[in-house]
């Protein structure tokens, strides 16, 4: 299919522990991102989901090996490219969103410096001209004064506030074709959870981004989503569309999952 | 409803996802963590051994050393390391070997002794200062801080100097050199945990303060605590060395090692390398297994470094 | 089941500040009274900075508090010192939102269910054992797990051994402190069933911190809607979730996800973040990210209003200015007659 950004192959994969024993840990994980979808990727902890994500982006722990499978992302498998090769695909062709933004920014630069920083990287231009694209890119994601605001320090943003500017810099500074959400929302309130999903479905929306949200809440799911895939102990469960899974799931550990996010009995 | 009712319909519930205990998928596996004890590593076993090995020979020289290492004139001064003497004899004719055996005693007696009081002074009032802060860690940090401003070495050269030299002064001495570090260290420790979750928890079970912060918390500090109390060891058995060293310590005569050192240094001059050279490789051989232990306990104790 | 009208735990204008740089204070807890009748469940819902917590440890006394009243069956505990703490923890208990953090790591699950036996109840070893196995048994747990440390169980399984833990010296008020956000939510459906069970069984009195309002409508029979350190709105679970009040606790019921195709929510929508805690003025909370805000919101703090007769919300905006004022504690004690709120398992 020619719409299809990115597809994970019979993906495999194992822990080597120091005395070189493998813990299998994905099992056989096969989807498809489509482009200009947003896909979400479901599961509890120890699914696999965030391993799989990690691989996507070639930055799994060290210990973790791949021991079948491909991840073709316009064509080209990532799994065997060079460090050089990843490192053009990384930021500029995929880029990702991490569950702490604050703790993803480095602390001793202005939020608006390490905006600027990675444009540069990324698109060249004087220091000026990519200090005014960071100002932009936090309008755009609704930073109420966001000149004042560049010239802060990480710890100086609430942690709804830090993963905005996180999200203008993965999706808007690095301006990617893929974009990957690792959990952005957990450990935020629930009113500013919200907003920022609203936030990345409109991003996603008008800048025609594919995107892959990691997460263990399918209430997030239900309102963002195009599709969704179920993974449940580093196996993928269940795939549909977001309507499918929410109306008719077929997996009875999708059922389950569903069951007990609405608290009601299987 | 009786209790074993509701084990029933919960325990029910329960296999689907939860239990580590059901044949676990591998995912699981990897995020359950298993209690494995890692084998020891090298530097472990090495300092370990070393370590043993300077005690047994301290408690032979007890009841056996080849001569009387107090005794003069066993042989010729000067003697080379020969047959008989296996690492030759001193100025005064007595056996190094016998000496150096014998000076074990002293040496590590000393260190494990003085390491000892520190350890305990100093992490209970540590722990006391980190669990109740307020006036009681402010009082005894400041005269904790005091004893501080002076250097280790310098200190127990004027203290020594004062209180004149036996072993039960330098014990005194050095541990009194070691509480202030104990002290820092456990306060750090007790006061990064005295707000957990698992010490209010054991304060609302039942226990005294003094109980959360002595049964809870410190057994919860041991390793890095363990792991520095062999690292100062290594210390003070080198200071304890360097006072003997100085003439400050013990009697000029006492079979120490540091006071062995000073009594060969002219002969390195002259060629009598021996004198000075075994006294030194105990010495180097004790810090070093000291060493060897708190780095192992050390990587041991703290997860960030364990692989 | 239907609670008595027994009073077990009562604040009254509870508050607590933080003295914070340049003599300012921050105000975590502003005059807050609930009120928690005995075999109920009041929950305390609200977002990161609304006071939910502390108010909680304030119950406990792990935080002390500037002012007000706090009584646990009828007796002050504000002026309790040190060591007789130990007489409210025999009558008050806690689970912690973390069981991993809330278990010492160097105890095996036995170790810590003979703590609160033996320095609580001063019971003899063979007492304590069959105890043990008992409080094992009713939270679900195999016998054989007494001899486990935290780390050799699921996250699940913790939290069962710090709900043992807390129902062992028999108290009557349980304070559950967010006890399952740190959980996966198939185990989430599990603990709060057992939470449940054992309300029904052991007529224990919940005082339930939560910020997710799914759990909330699933237990609670009461709820307390907190924002910047005051309750906005409260009322029984059913009134409160079925017709919100308080702009606050409408933006809050509207923005949270259901895990359901085809659900649309009418958005209430607040304007930018929580606002500072320092040195409040005497006005509504939510001035500056109201959208039904009017001049008359920042004059003075609203007090609570009667919705109905259980019902309350600060809002005189949205409730009309010609109603009453009711002085909150009353609206709080008083008590739905009606459904009994969630006590059987559903899951």
């Amino acid at each position: 299919m020619s719409d299809v950004l990115l597809s994970v192959e019979n993906f495999s994969g194992a822990f080597r522990a120091a005395d070189g024993r493998l813990t299998p840990v994905l099992h056989d994980v096969n989807f498809a991102l489509r482009t200009g979808a947003i896909t979400a990727v479901v599961g509890e902890t120890g699914s696999g989901k965030s391993l799989t994500a990690l691989s996507i982006l070639g930055i799994q722990p060290a210990t973790f090996v791949r021991t079948s499978g491909r991840i073709l992302f316009e064509g080209r498998d990532l799994l065997t490219l060079g460090a050089t090769a990843l490192r053009a695909i990384r930021g500029r062709r995929i880029s990702m969103v991490f569950q702490d933004a604050r703790a993803a920014m480095n602390p001793v630069f202005t939020v608006g410096q390490q905006l600027a920083e990675v444009f540069r990287l990324q698109h060249g231009g004087s220091r000026d001209a990519a200090m005014a694209k960071a100002i932009d890119a936090l309008r755009r994601v609704s930073i109420p004064e966001p000149e004042r605001r560049a010239r802060q320090y990480p710890h100086e943003f609430s942690g709804g506030m830090a993963q905005r500017a996180m999200i203008a810099m993965a999706a808007l500074i690095c301006r990617p074709t893929l974009l990957i959400l690792d959990e952005p929302t957990t450990g935020l309130d629930v009113t500013i959870q919200s907003e920022i999903m609203e936030l990345i479905v409109e991003l996603g929306r008008s800048a025609g981004l594919t995107a892959c949200l990691i997460t263990h809440d399918l209430g997030v799911v239900a309102e963002t989503c195009d599709a969704v895939v179920v993974m449940n102990a580093g196996r993928v469960v269940e795939t549909g569309t977001a309507e499918a899974i929410f109306t008719a799931p077929q997996h009875a550990y999708t059922r389950k999952l569903l069951a007990a996010s609405l608290l009601v009995p299987a | 409803m009786s209790a074993p009712h509701i084990l029933e319909s919960v325990a029910g519930h329960d296999a689907t996802a939860d239990t580590p205990t059901a044949p676990p998928s591998p995912a699981v596996q990897v995020a359950v963590p298993t209690r494995r004890r890692a084998p020891l590593s090298w530097s472990m076993r090495i300092g370990l051994a070393v370590l043993v090995f300077y005690c047994a020979v301290a408690l032979l020289s007890l009841v056996w050393t080849p001569f009387d290492p107090l005794s003069p004139g066993v042989g010729e001064g000067y003697m080379p390391p020969s047959r008989e003497f296996l690492l030759g004899t001193d100025r005064l004719g007595s056996d190094i070997l016998s000496r150096i055996m014998a000076g074990a005693r002293y040496d590590l007696g000393i260190t494990l002794v003085a390491v000892t009081i520190a350890l305990v002074v100093g992490t209970i009032l540590g722990t006391i200062a980190g669990y109740y802060g307020g006036t009681v860690d402010i009082v005894i940090s400041r005269c904790v801080e005091v004893f501080q401003a002076f250097p280790g070495l310098l200190f127990a050269m004027l203290v020594v100097k004062a209180v004149g030299p036996g072993v039960l002064n330098i014990i005194l001495v050095m541990s009194f050199i070691g509480i202030p570090d104990y002290l820092r260290l456990s306060r750090a420790e007790i006061r990064s945990r005295r707000n957990w979750p698992y010490a209010e928890a054991a304060r609302m079970v039942g226990n005294r303060s003094w109980q959360v912060a002595f049964r809870h918390l410190l057994p919860n500090s041991a390793g890095p605590l363990l792991a520095f109390t062999s690292i100062n060891a290594a210390f003070v058995a080198l200071v304890t060395a360097s006072l003997g060293f100085l003439g400050l310590g013990l009697d000029p005569n006492t079979p120490e090692w540091g006071s062995m050192i000073a009594r060969g240094q002219d002969g390195v001059m002259t060629g009598e390398w021996w004198l000075s050279f075994f006294p030194g490789l105990a010495i180097l051989g004790m810090t070093g297994a000291f060493y060897l232990l708190g780095d192992a306990l050390s990587d041991l104790t703290d997860p960030r470094r364990r692989r | 089941m239907r609670a008595s009208d027994y009073v077990v735990l009562r604040t009254q204008a509870l508050r607590k500040t933080y003295r914070v740089a340049g003599g300012r204070n921050l105000v975590a807890v502003d005059g807050v009274d609930i009120a928690l009748h005995a075999g109920e469940t009041l929950a305390i819902v609200g977002e990161s900075g609304s006071g939910k917590s502390t108010v909680a440890r304030c119950v406990l006394r792990l935080v002390e508090p500037t002012g007000g009243d706090i009584e646990v069956n009828g007796r002050s505990i504000m002026q309790l010192g040190s060591v007789s703490l130990a007489s409210l923890y025999r009558e008050v208990q806690m689970v912690f939102q973390d069981p991993t953090a809330s278990l010492n790591p160097r105890m095996t699950v036995r170790q810590v269910l003979h703590e609160p036996l033996r320095l609580h109840l001063a019971m003899e070893r063979s007492q304590r054992e069959k105890r043990a196995l008992a409080l094992v048994d009713m939270v679900g747990l195999p016998a054989a797990h007494l001899d486990r440390y935290p780390h050799e169980l699921s996250g699940g399984q913790r939290q069962r051994v710090g709900i043992a833990r807390a129902i062992a010296a028999e108290p009557n008020v349980v304070i559950l402190d967010e006890p399952t956000s740190s959980l996966d939510v198939s185990v989430r459906g599990q603990i709060l069933d057992l939470l449940l069970r054992l309300q029904a069984e052991l007529k224990l009195a919940y005082l339930f911190i939560s910020h997710d309002l799914q759990v909330v409508r699933h237990v609670a029979d009461r709820v307390a809607v907190m924002y910047l350190g005051g309750i906005v709105e409260t009322g029984p679970a059913e009134a409160v979730f079925a017709r919100p009040t308080h702009p606050y606790t409408r933006a809050l019921l509207s923005a949270a996800p259901v895990a359901q195709w085809g659900v649309k929510r009418v958005r209430l929508r607040l304007i930018g973040e929580i606002s500072s805690p320092i040195d409040p003025p005497d006005a509504c909370r939510l001035v500056g990210r109201c959208p039904l805000e009017q001049p008359s919101c920042s004059r003075k703090r609203p007090p609570l209003l009667a919705v109905d007769a259980e019902h309350s919300a600060a809002c005189p905006v949205v409730l009309g200015h010609e109603r009453e004022a009711i002085p909150g504690a009353e609206a709080l004690s008083r008590r739905s007659g009606g459904e009994g709120g969630a006590t059987g398992a559903r899951l």
